[in-house]
């Protein structure tokens, strides 16, 4: 699952016999490897959640669905990331598009009355349009990701308060001088649902489809072999034949569809289409994948590294959470932590 | 050359006779609303409620300004609206320091400035209309304490964002009316005034603890978000749910719905704002500061309309 560059051992663990330190390389090699890392990283964390459990409320299987529902809409905004950081680009829009996703599908349902299915595939689109804008900038108008997706963030927030007239969509519409409470249309009270006994949240289910459609693309199709060589050399990839800038421009308009599914989760959780939601989100998806392992060099990465960024993080928010630390203390400690996460895995790089 | 004289006085004469009425019937009022930002529905209540009160006095012309929550934005259209000459400025700031300077400039210029639910620094404007939320805060704990107290009942307080007035004030009102009772804050989180960090609040609390009580939310949508977690466990019946704002299509639809237990009304002022403009036009002295009076609802007095506090 992991297709990353693994590199020798700098060091030969001499002494005892050939089979017993082969077994010792090994294990050595699979520690020092960025899986091993991330998953080192992930373990810390769980440590800090049994020791500061809460009354042990960190044991409650409760707890660990609930962080993997939390977790979800921030996971499918790093599946599209991990994505584009691996072309060696980086998107910042994500949470503006999810915004824009979000109030399309609560305006298409609620207050136009859209079926549930063209509403979906409408914000799908939506989604894809913002994405390519981005992708049309990097790949054929050669801008920096970073500057480009700057100002599609910009835009797309922007965009998401027009369309709404800057404020929240929800089942109250006004009709010329009346307010009316309308239904709640039932694609949200479904997709806000659980199965399996309350225990798998659809969200949660959801991110996973999202998360396997993005590991199937890295690795096991050609497009994920072509965004491997543009992220770890550019010019090389031009001059062996690989389509750079398709590749790029469909790594940001996949992106752009993660954020639209993102959006439409955001939107069935509250319940309403809110032009300001997602604010920051795009730095906690690049920090999942970042502390994941994945390099923002470009090049190097995978999706289970992702997954384990995904679940560090969202352990954090939830250990940070049933131990009632103030907001000021939350935001310190999660700045700390990733920093650490970080540090860790820049050993790596020589 | 007569006659043309002649016609031309009756020209002259004629204008100013039409002119005459308009000066008879009553100047128009320009007043200009400055909102901070209609992305929260409590403040699209605001404005309704302006436009409302508004709407019954047919000499009034509201213009309505809204600064997307952004401050450098509040400032350039307040300074619109002074270079418009307008009559009378509303204004709910977003912050106290930053807009006190474009107030002055208002108020330098001749127009009267209601400061509207946030205050500004310094008292260079004409009138401030706001409730207490101190005051709400203490209601909702006496109120808690009047009829769930001597149980040892569990709270599980989920705060709005303490770096505000409103989140602070909601907070020690209620702490002040619950001291010396039984009643006991097991758990409590800072979620900003949304909905979506509320819920996930009110899951760490539900996972931490096996009985919970009362669920005090500073506003309804923290409320209803708690609801929605207790509920995703089957743990909503039972539980007292309360929260502040009771906007007509959001808290009061819960207690009609029987989310919340309780409601406690944050009075926007729009209305009252009107009726001291129109006193503010008719030359009246008006005081320089008015706190407006609650109202809660509950099931019981819901569809009566809620009962004042007193």
């Amino acid at each position: 699952m992991v297709s990353e560059i693994r590199e020798p051992l700098r060091r030969d663990l001499g002494g005892g016999s050939k089979r017993g330190s082969s077994v010792l390389q090994t294990i050595t090699r699979a520690l020092t490897s960025s899986a091993g890392r991330a998953c080192l990283e992930l373990l810390l964390v769980l440590l800090l959640g049994v020791i500061f459990n809460a009354d042990g409320a960190f044991f409650k299987e409760g707890t660990h669905r609930d962080t993997l529902r939390q977790a979800s809409v921030y996971g499918i905004l790093a599946c599209g990331m991990t994505l584009v950081i691996i072309t060696g680009g980086i998107d910042l829009s994500v949470g503006s598009v999810l915004a824009v996703s979000s109030v399309s599908f609560a305006l298409l349902t609620m207050h136009m009355d859209w079926p549930w299915w063209l509403a979906i595939i409408t914000c799908l689109l939506v989604g894809a349009v913002f994405g390519s804008a981005s992708g049309a900038l990097i790949s054929n108008a050669k801008l920096q990701p970073f500057i480009a997706t700057l100002a599609l963030m910009t835009f797309a927030r922007g965009f998401a308060k027009y369309i709404t007239g800057g404020q929240k969509i929800s089942t109250y519409v006004t009709q010329g001088d009346k307010v009316i409470i309308k239904e709640l249309p039932p694609i949200f009270k479904v997709i806000d649902s659980r199965i399996f006994g309350g225990n798998l949240a659809i969200v949660s289910v959801i991110f996973l489809v999202c998360f396997i459609v993005a590991w199937i693309f890295l690795a096991r199709h050609k497009w994920g072999r072509e965004l491997f060589s543009v992220g770890g050399n550019e010019e090389a990839a031009r001059l062996s034949g690989v389509p750079v800038r398709m590749a790029k421009f469909l790594a940001y308009t996949f992106s752009g569809i993660m954020c639209a599914v993102a959006g439409i989760c955001q939107a069935a959780q509250e319940t309403q289409g809110d032009p300001e939601t997602g604010a920051g989100y795009e730095l906690t998806a690049i920090a999942m994948v970042v502390i994941g392992g994945t390099s923002l060099a470009g090049g190097r990465g995978s999706m289970g590294l992702t997954l384990l960024g995904i679940l560090t993080i969202g352990y954090l928010q939830k250990i940070l959470s049933i131990n009632a630390v103030p907001e000021a203390g939350r935001l310190m400690i999660t700045g700390i932590i990733i920093v650490l996460a970080v540090l860790t895995q820049k050993r790596r790089t020589k | 050359m007569k006659s043309i004289l002649k016609f031309a006085l009756c020209a002259v004469l004629l204008c100013s006779l039409a002119a005459m009425p308009t000066f008879a019937a009553g100047k128009t009022y320009v007043i200009g609303m400055s909102q901070c930002n209609l992305g929260e529905p409590w403040r699209v209540q605001m404005n309704a409620d302006i436009k409302n009160e508004a709407d019954k006095h047919p000499e009034i012309k509201m213009v309505f300004k809204d600064a997307q929550n952004d401050v450098l934005q509040q400032r350039a259209q307040v300074e619109e609206y002074v270079s418009a000459k307008i009559d009378l400025l509303i204004i709910s700031p977003k912050e106290a320091q930053p807009l006190a300077e474009p107030v002055s400039k208002a108020m330098a210029a001749g127009i009267p400035v209601i400061v509207l639910d946030r205050d500004i620094i310094g008292q260079n404007y004409t009138e401030f209309i706001g409730a207490d939320n101190v005051k709400i805060g203490r209601a909702v704990g006496k109120w808690l304490v009047k009829n769930y107290g001597g149980k040892g009942a569990k709270v599980v307080e989920i705060m709005g964002l303490q770096t505000s007035t409103p989140g602070q004030d909601r907070h020690s009102g209620f702490l002040d009316a619950i001291k010396g009772s039984d009643l006991n804050v097991i758990f409590r989180a800072d979620a900003k005034w949304l909905e979506p960090d509320a819920r996930k609040e009110m899951e760490s609390a539900l996972a931490r603890y096996d009985k919970i009580d009362i669920v005090y939310g500073h506003n309804d949508p923290s409320a209803h978000g708690a609801y929605l977690a207790a509920q995703a466990v089957g743990r909503e019946t039972g539980m007292v749910f309360v929260g502040i704002d009771s906007l007509p299509q959001e808290g009061v639809v819960y207690v009609k719905q029987g989310i919340l237990t309780a409601t406690f009304q944050y009075p926007t002022g729009g209305g009252e704002a009107i009726k001291q403009a129109l006193k503010i036009f008719a030359g009246a002295k008006v005081p320089k500061r008015i706190v407006l009076g609650s109202r809660m609802f509950t099931k019981d007095n819901v569809d009566a309309g809620g009962e004042a506090i007193p």
